[in-house]
């Protein structure tokens, strides 16, 4: 029998939040997002050591993959930026997708609401899901970016050459691939956080994965039109080149500072409007 | 097994401890629809109240409103003694299968259970003990660890029982809980409902199958078009819609001619003759149906039963 303690009216927090993300984790479609991710670095490594650089040429090749070739320790910083273009932000948006409205779609939701997980437990627990998925996806592709760039392409005794021609040892070429996994999983917690609040609104997780997707696509093409340039340090999106600035050296951090400020106010914006959305939303 | 709460409740009951539910002027519009309008409900503690209503009544906007999932346009809700913005206060003592039950198909019965065990403040240590325990009570401990993708549909309806009854409660919402069970499953419900009331626990289930309702309740509450036609004891609610007798003969059309001579309006029924309450009274229509040479094998009262009485209940009112 089980202790009955009548006096409590809500389940543990950490019970809650470890039982979150469990089911995030075990979802089929977070592992595959997951395996997709750790594919990245694997293979854009692999490719280059077949070829000896990407496309043959040097010189004008694309900047950051051409900057991997000999030169192991640029591969996990090269892979987050191409991974940030489009699979991290929706491996973001599934996890935020499945959170509330995937809940709702199931009829899950319900049952949460009448436990009861308090509405603003509810919006905490569901956090915790979406940034473990975050966190998770991030590390995944920096350790296999890590890995594959010590194992398959290899360096210069294991220092990393900077865009600025200089070397960094290999405890502070780790640490300049570690200050880029913390600012992309910020970056990607403003996108999740975003997302979660979309996905507060509505009952059909595809409605947030194209809501997430095409806002970032929207993003890119208004970045692109000259005449609106004032609306870039608005866009999300027009911080995201500041990760190959870690490969500089002296480390430029004003475009990675700004950036990271941008990020926060999605993040504070996304996150006042998912909990007032679920304060209100039917079960 | 019995409710744990009992022990907690204090010695004195107060009338409004009485009622496990109690609904005041509740309405609900969704733009032009008026999906319940200005009902008037109590569920007296420990009775086993049968919502019954066509579909689209407004039978699950009620239920919705009574658990705080829906916000109601207007009108109060109290719930086990808790109301307004302390109404979840009361959910931990409520079970409810509402609109189906609602599970993640790539998780096994088990392990959507144990998701809903960490969600239920009741509930303290090894989670995997009431959930093996509401699993076999339900009956579903074999398909306990296969994927909830391939359960049928009423082993879906065990599961959301299941998930109900997790932990000892005061108060079990059913909606429509033999919704693709076959028999032997709505007699498992029957046999649960039984259990429940016997502990003293309220239970509230809609359902649109009458003989489903006549054989568990206790008390009934019929709606329409979102207005509560009627509520009360199902015994007191039939026994004033009873009345009249049946005559069993195999002279159907000589008795109702004869009858009918003696001021009597008999009409053809099962098993016989009908007379409604009137001017005879059971000796005087023997009398005249005996006279008249007409064979009479069996006269009994006519019994109500809740076909009949929801069938006029709703239609009148159409």
């Amino acid at each position: 029998m089980t202790t009955v303690e009548a006096a409590r009216t809500r389940a543990p927090l950490g019970r809650l939040a470890a039982a979150e993300v469990r089911w995030v984790l075990r979802r089929p479609r977070t592992l595959v997002l997951l395996a997709l991710l750790a594919s990245v670095p694997v293979a854009v490594g692999v490719g280059i050591a077949l070829t000896g650089g990407p496309g043959g040429g040097d010189g004008d090749g694309p900047g950051l993959v051409a900057a991997v070739a000999g030169n192991g320790l640029v591969l996990p910083i090269a892979a987050l930026g191409l991974a940030l273009t489009l699979l991290l932000p929706l491996t973001v948006a599934t996890a935020a997708a499945d959170a509330l409205a995937g809940e709702a779609q199931h009829g899950t939701l319900r049952g949460l609401l009448l436990a009861p997980v308090g509405r603003g437990r509810l919006v905490v627990m569901k956090a915790v899901g979406v940034v473990a998925v975050t966190v998770l996806a991030v590390l995944v592709v920096a350790v296999a970016g890590v890995i594959t760039g010590l194992v398959v392409v290899g360096g210069p005794d294991g220092t990393l050459i900077t865009l600025s021609g200089t070397a960094l040892g290999l405890w502070e070429a780790m640490g300049r691939v570690a200050l880029v996994a913390a600012w992309t999983i910020v970056q990607l917690l403003a996108v999740g956080a975003v997302a979660l609040a979309i996905s507060a609104f509505t009952e059909h997780p595809l409605v947030v994965l194209a809501a997430v997707l095409g806002g970032l696509i929207v993003f890119g093409v208004l970045a692109a039109v000259p005449s609106l340039e004032w609306l870039q340090p608005l866009l999300l999106t027009s911080g995201w080149g500041a990760g190959t600035d870690a490969l500089r050296d002296p480390l430029p951090l004003d475009d990675l500072a700004s950036s990271t400020a941008r990020a926060l106010v999605y993040l504070v914006v996304g996150v006042a409007l998912t909990v007032w959305r679920m304060r209100h939303r039917d079960g | 097994m019995t409710a744990a709460a009992s022990t907690t409740e204090p010695a004195t009951t107060s009338p409004a401890d009485a009622l496990a539910a109690r609904v005041r002027g509740l309405r609900k519009t969704f733009g032009a629809t008026v999906a319940v309008d200005d009902v008037d409900l109590d569920v007296p503690a420990g009775a086993v109240l049968g919502m019954l209503g066509p579909n689209g009544s407004g039978k699950t906007t009620l239920i919705r409103m009574l658990l705080g999932l829906t916000r109601p346009t207007a009108g109060t809700v109290e719930l086990l003694g808790c109301t307004g913005a302390d109404l979840p206060a009361a959910l931990p003592d409520v079970g409810a299968l509402v609109e189906g039950p609602g599970f993640h198909p790539f998780l096994s019965g088990r392990d959507n259970l144990l998701r809903c065990a960490a969600a239920e403040p009741r509930l303290d240590g090894d989670l995997r003990r009431p959930v093996d325990a509401v699993l076999e009570r339900v009956g579903l401990a074999d398909a306990a660890r296969r994927r909830y993708r391939g359960y049928s549909l009423g082993m879906k309806q065990r599961l959301g029982l299941a998930a109900a009854l997790l932990v000892p409660r005061r108060l079990v919402v059913l909606d429509e809980p033999t919704n693709g069970l076959d028999p032997a499953g709505t007699r498992d419900v029957r046999r649960v409902v039984a259990e429940l009331r016997e502990a003293g626990v309220t239970v509230l289930l809609s359902s649109h199958l009458l003989a489903e309702v006549e054989a568990v309740c206790t008390h009934v509450a019929v709606l329409q078009t979102g207005t509560l036609l009627v509520a009360g004891d199902l015994r007191a609610l039939l026994d004033a819609d009873a009345g009249g007798v049946v005559v069993s003969t195999p002279d159907v059309d000589d008795a109702i001619l004869a009858l009918r001579a003696a001021g009597a309006p008999a009409y053809r029924a099962e098993g016989g003759v009908a007379v409604p309450p009137g001017p005879l009274e059971a000796p005087g229509i023997v009398a005249a149906l005996v006279g008249a040479g007409v064979a009479v094998w069996e006269v009994h009262r006519r019994r109500a039963h809740l076909e009949e009485l929801f069938t006029r209940l709703t239609e009148e009112d159409a």
